[in-house]
């Protein structure tokens, strides 16, 4: 028998109530939670508690030292940020893990070794003027010629599946990156490509065992230039807004008259800009470039931008220090550190927690809603 | 466009042939068989022109031009006994009959060599071919039926090398343990022995675990991010078999060295002299990669068999809906989560069984034999050979293995041969070319132009190629996923 | 629980961001009724069907069915426990044919597992053959004999209408939700689906929901109207009560009210 009666009822029906109230007269209707939503909570805060203990130990015991690592963790943080950010400009675009990025970062290396070495003669104890000429030079370079390789990789092996089940692009994603690898391998061969020691490695100041040397200070100085003109160009710019545009409504942005397959193509040639420039910070500062070690730091760096937060520029700037802390901690720190054999599992345990418990990262995700 | 182009040809095709006096018409009123008739002589002619041009001609080439033509021609299909049609099954059984006997074709007389990739694989090489088929038929359930990316299938076959590690070896010499072993290399005689049949289903279910556990947390991810996660494991898994002698203090990897020796397979004394088996594949001599083998073959078989009756079952019902369609999958009653899972552990369960006979065949598990480039290798295997397709992935798995081993080293060396220095005919490098360096650059490359232009793969099943050409319902059960810590009840 | 109806929502909402899809509805569907839920576009109807299925979690209410609460369950629980449904704009198998489609419908009334669909024991072999011909029944049912081989996608429209409803009645629902059937449909077409409903009442013991716009099928079949606009429900009665309700012929009927 019909309960609410036979009358029409007027908004915001009255019988609301008396059903409610009905329904609670019954047995009390119990509800089920996912067990997720308990365990991400504790777990959480159980793990960074013993995360903040240990790192209060290692402090106590060495604060000088335990604030020098910390500038490597930054140093290694900035050079992440710039790989990171091209994952999820690409991203945030196209809903696409452009598997090759670390490909084209570690490529990026190798144009910066090659300019240094074979363009610019650059030797262990340059002047200050050929250095900074060299790097500036070396910098577009490599930025231009990854730029153009990356915006070629869309061209060719992404454009095409745009309409794919969303698998086909990652597949060939995957091909392109091992392409690139043999590329480097047929181009400088399957073993280390040195960069001579170029960067002065001498102190800026030394505060009560707090070392700070210059090659880390110049890393950071080449990198904040480029995050500062890459916030430029999304914020201020026409072809920055139609990025924003696509990346939220692909199809509102078409209507809006943007282009949106030169829009892509561009946020491809500034990924590939950045991992250019990542690339020239990486075979400066580490001295030494091989066709795989794109690979890993490929995915250390796509890590942090799902850590900050996949799509979201701050977040992978955020994240990409955060995993370059914890890579320091993990190497550098004295007491019970895992060591450098356990990086890697380290990052990709983070990684599988991330997606699995707050996939929406440090600052939340910014991709284009589902249709 | 490439229709188009394969328009063009058969135009101009066809141009050619109406010039000689055979019109399309006329070939399309003959019948079909022989059709097929002409079409398969043809092409056997002009391989056999092929292989005494530029190959090594032997008379056994007419042997195998006849077999293929008695493969190829006949309308095997139709074949009824007694009213049922057996004829789906003739032509695998002729394949396995070819299988079974390749061992002899080396010694009755010698086989004629291809142009360009040399002469038949050797032995070992079709060991590793019948392993990694197992291998690719166990991804193929993931892949191919349930349509998730997996990128880690490495681990697995890692776990079921280790699983034989830990159980046919000498690893655990504290205990003391002999449950049937009959392959112990002499004087090894600490640790767990267990039989490698025993072991061989040991680690098929301890892989199968794993891949549960694993997929318990990932496999409600939508399909790049489960990719991903797949992709770590795949690369944690075998960094705690390199880093696994030390693991607070306990051995269990054996670090870089890995596990060596592993006890090979047998069938024990009693067997050797009661039904001629062998009681010890290591004590075979050069016969043992034989026996080695023939058992691979059975495993294979074992797999295609459970492979063929899961993809006809109300389970393989559900993967196929949940790679066409998540939502209305879910709508319909089938629980993704427990499906997925499913399709992940039984890839996995045969993952975990070729990995431990690997171990056994190759006397040991080593940690450098397990890195991501693997899993895009065995990925590889089944998308060239179609997605989904038991045959496809078979000829996937044979054909990438084969390469690896033999095939790209023989190019490598007929390439250098004619080109390189010193070479034959004119000389295009000049510093000889290292072709399986690139394995993995041509590898990818085979990825990205099978997805381009096939992504169905060479043999395709025929709903996965129609899926590719008119597309799926592809958005995950998005809501469901990221909403899950969202809902917080009103009291009412 | 037969006097709070077979479907209870209580307070049910769903919010997107800031955007108010469905506000605070509380509904009830009693058993062996035909419930008509009409509204203009964007009134949030398929929003609150997907609550009522399991596809979209609700942000506050619940969701009782049968007398238990399903809120917050996974989308086959509630096709478990006898909530079937179609698609607004068609979600078949389409690379799979007819017959296949509604015999995935089946798969959670089937109990076949892994193992045994390996071995293919007899009472799988059993299983899947009652399966086929139960399958056959539904299409015959729905209209679709001797279209068992057809391919989804290279089915006529109407054809896929009725397969989606075919799918739905497989997986044996108590209550099934048809979401806007008859879109697309000519005059005819719509006659007989009509009927067709009354006849899922009758002849299965149904309950049915229907999203509608055809006001010839509102007046037709149902029992009841509800009407929701802008996600709140404004409105409920019998089909002549709606009729005449000021508020729903402003919101939506305009002056081109069927007569029915």
């Amino acid at each position: 028998m019909a309960d609410t009666g036979g009358g029409v009822c007027l908004p915001r029906c009255s019988s609301t109530a008396t059903m409610a109230t009905h329904a609670q007269t019954e047995a009390p209707i119990r509800l089920r939670r996912s067990p997720v939503t308990y365990v991400m909570p504790v777990l959480a805060t159980g793990l960074i508690a013993l995360l903040l203990v240990w790192l209060a130990v290692n402090f106590y015991k060495g604060p000088a030292y335990f604030v020098t690592i910390s500038f490597i963790g930054l140093t290694n943080g900035a050079v992440y940020a710039l790989v990171a950010l091209g994952y999820t400009l690409v991203y945030g675009i196209l809903e696409l893990i452009n598997f090759a990025h670390g490909d084209v970062f570690m490529l990026g290396g190798m144009f910066s070794a090659t300019m240094v070495l074979s363009v610019f003669h650059l030797k262990a104890n340059a002047s200050t003027g050929a250095l900074v000429a060299a790097i500036v030079g070396s910098l577009f370079v490599a930025m231009g010629a990854c730029g153009l390789l990356n915006a070629t990789i869309e061209r060719i092996a992404y454009r095409p599946l745009r309409g794919a089940p969303r698998l086909a692009p990652l597949i060939t994603a995957i091909g392109m990156s091992f392409i690139l690898e043999d590329i480097a391998i047929g181009w400088k061969g399957p073993s280390y490509t040195a960069v001579p020691n170029v960067l002065p490695r001498g102190q800026v100041f030394s505060i009560s065992g707090v070392v700070l040397t210059w090659e880390k200070l110049i890393v950071i100085m080449i990198t904040v230039p480029v995050l500062v003109a890459l916030i430029w160009l999304v914020q201020y710019t026409r072809q920055g807004k139609a990025m924003r545009a696509t990346a939220q409504d692909r199809d509102a942005a078409a209507m809006m008259g943007i282009d949106v397959n030169r829009t892509i193509s561009f946020t491809f040639v500034i990924a590939g800009g950045l991992a250019g420039a990542g690339g020239l910070v990486y075979a400066l500062y580490f001295g030494q470039i091989r066709y795989d070690t794109g690979f890993s730091l490929g995915l250390i760096a796509f890590t942090a931008a799902v850590l900050g937060g996949i799509g979201n520029l701050p977040g992978a700037v955020l994240g990409a220090l955060c995993i370059g802390f914890i890579q320091a901690f993990n190497e550098g720190l004295l007491w019970h550190a895992p060591g450098s054999n356990w990086t890697e599992s380290i990052v990709f345990t983070i990684l599988i927690l991330i997606l699995v418990f707050r996939p929406e990262g440090l600052l939340g995700e910014r991709t284009p809603e589902g249709a | 466009m490439r229709a188009r182009v394969v328009k063009a040809i058969g135009s101009a095709w066809w141009l050619v042939l109406t010039r000689l006096g055979l019109s399309r018409h006329r070939w399309q009123t003959l019948p079909r068989l022989t059709r097929r008739t002409v079409k398969a002589v043809v092409w056997v002619a002009i391989g056999l022109a092929l292989v005494g041009l530029f190959g090594v001609w032997k008379t056994s080439a007419l042997a195998v031009a006849a077999v293929v033509l008695v493969l190829v021609v006949p309308p095997y299909g139709k074949v009824t006994v007694r009213g049922r049609r057996v004829g789906k099954g003739i032509l695998p059984v002729m394949v396995l009959a070819l299988a079974v006997t390749y061992p002899f074709y080396g010694v009755i007389s010698s086989m004629p060599q291809l142009p360009i990739f040399g002469p038949i694989p050797q032995m070992s090489t079709m060991v590793g071919m019948a392993v990694f088929t197992m291998m690719a038929l166990g991804l193929n359930f993931v892949v191919g039926y349930a349509g998730l990316l997996d990128l880690g299938y490495v681990a697995f076959y890692a776990m079921g090398s280790y699983m034989a590690g830990w159980f046919a070896s000498d690893q655990f010499a504290k205990q003391h343990l002999v449950l049937g072993a009959v392959g112990i290399v002499p004087g090894d005689n600490a640790g767990f022995h267990f039989s490698i049949w025993l072991v061989l289903l040991m680690a098929g279910i301890a892989t199968a675990i794993i891949g549960v556990i694993i997929g318990l947390p990932t496999l409600r991810l939508r399909g790049d991010y489960l990719a991903i996660v797949t992709l770590g494991f795949g690369e944690i898994m075998p960094q705690i078999a390199r880093n696994g002698d030390n693991l607070f203090g306990f051995n269990l990897t054996n670090g870089t060295g890995g596990i060596t020796p592993i006890d090979g397979p047998g069938f024990g004394n009693w067997a050797h002299h009661n039904l001629g088996l062998p009681a010890n594949y290591l004590s075979l001599g050069e016969n043992a990669d034989r026996a080695f083998f023939w058992t691979a073959l059975v495993l294979v078989l074992l797999t295609v068999f459970a492979s063929s009756r899961l993809r006809d079952s109300r389970l393989g019902r559900a993967w196929v809906a949940i790679r066409e369609d998540e939502v209305a999958a879910a709508a319909m009653g089938v629980p993704l989560m427990r499906t997925k899972t499913w399709a992940y552990a039984t890839g996995a369960f045969f993952g975990g069984v070729a990995g431990a006979y690997y171990a056994s065949y190759n006397g040991g598990a080593f940690p450098d034999e397990f890195f991501f480039n693997i899993s895009v290798f065995i990925l590889c295997m089944v998308i060239l050979g179609g997605m989904g397709n038991i045959w496809g992935v078979i000829f996937g798995a044979c054909f990438l293995e084969y390469l690896d081993r033999e095939g790209l080293a023989n190019i490598g060396a007929w390439l250098n041969g004619h080109f390189g220095p010193g070479g034959s005919d004119f000389q295009i490098w000049h510093k000889t070319l290292d072709v399986p360096l690139y394995e993995f650059g041509i590898f990818g490359a085979i990825l990205v132009i099978v997805m381009l232009f096939r992504p169905e793969g060479l043999i395709p099943s025929s709903r996965r190629a129609a899926e590719f050409r008119e597309g799926v319902h592809d958005e995950p059960l998005y809501d469901v996923e990221h909403d899950e810590r969202l809902y917080t009840p009103e009291p009412t | 629980m037969t006097s709070d109806g077979l479907l209870q929502t209580l307070g049910l909402r769903k919010e997107f961001g800031g955007l108010v899809a469905v506000d605070d509805v509380t509904f009830t569907v009693p058993e062996g009724a035909i419930v008509s839920l009409i509204g203009p576009n964007g009134a949030g109807k398929t929003t609150f069907f997907n609550m009522l299925t399991g596809v979209y979690k609700p942000t506050a209410g619940r969701v009782v069915f049968a007398g238990e609460d399903l809120t917050g369950k996974p989308p086959h629980a509630f096709t478990q426990r006898g909530i079937g449904r179609t698609f607004q704009n068609i979600r078949l198998f389409k690379n799979m044919t007819a017959l296949e489609n509604v015999l995935v419908g089946m798969h959670v009334r089937l109990k076949g597992n892994l193992f045994e669909a390996i071995l293919r024991t007899p009472r799988v072999k059993r299983e899947e053959a009652a399966a086929r011909a139960r399958a056959r029944e539904l299409l015959e049912f729905s209209g679709l004999r001797r279209k068992d081989e057809e391919i989804g996608r290279n089915m006529s429209y109407g054809d896929q209408r009725r397969l989606e409803v075919a799918r739905a009645l497989a997986t044996q629902p108590k209550l099934l939700l048809l979401d806007e059937p008859t879109a697309g449909m000519n005059p005819q077409e719509t006659l007989e689906f009509t009927d067709f409903v009354g006849r899922l009442r009758t002849e299965r013991g149904l309950t049915v929901l229907l999203i509608e716009h055809d006001m010839r099928v509102v007046m037709g079949v149902s029992d009841r109207v509800t009407v929701l606009d802008y996600g709140e429900k404004i409105a409920e009665g019998t089909p002549q009560e709606i009729q005449k309700n000021e508020r729903v012929i402003e919101a939506y009927l305009g002056t081109a009210a069927v007569s029915s």
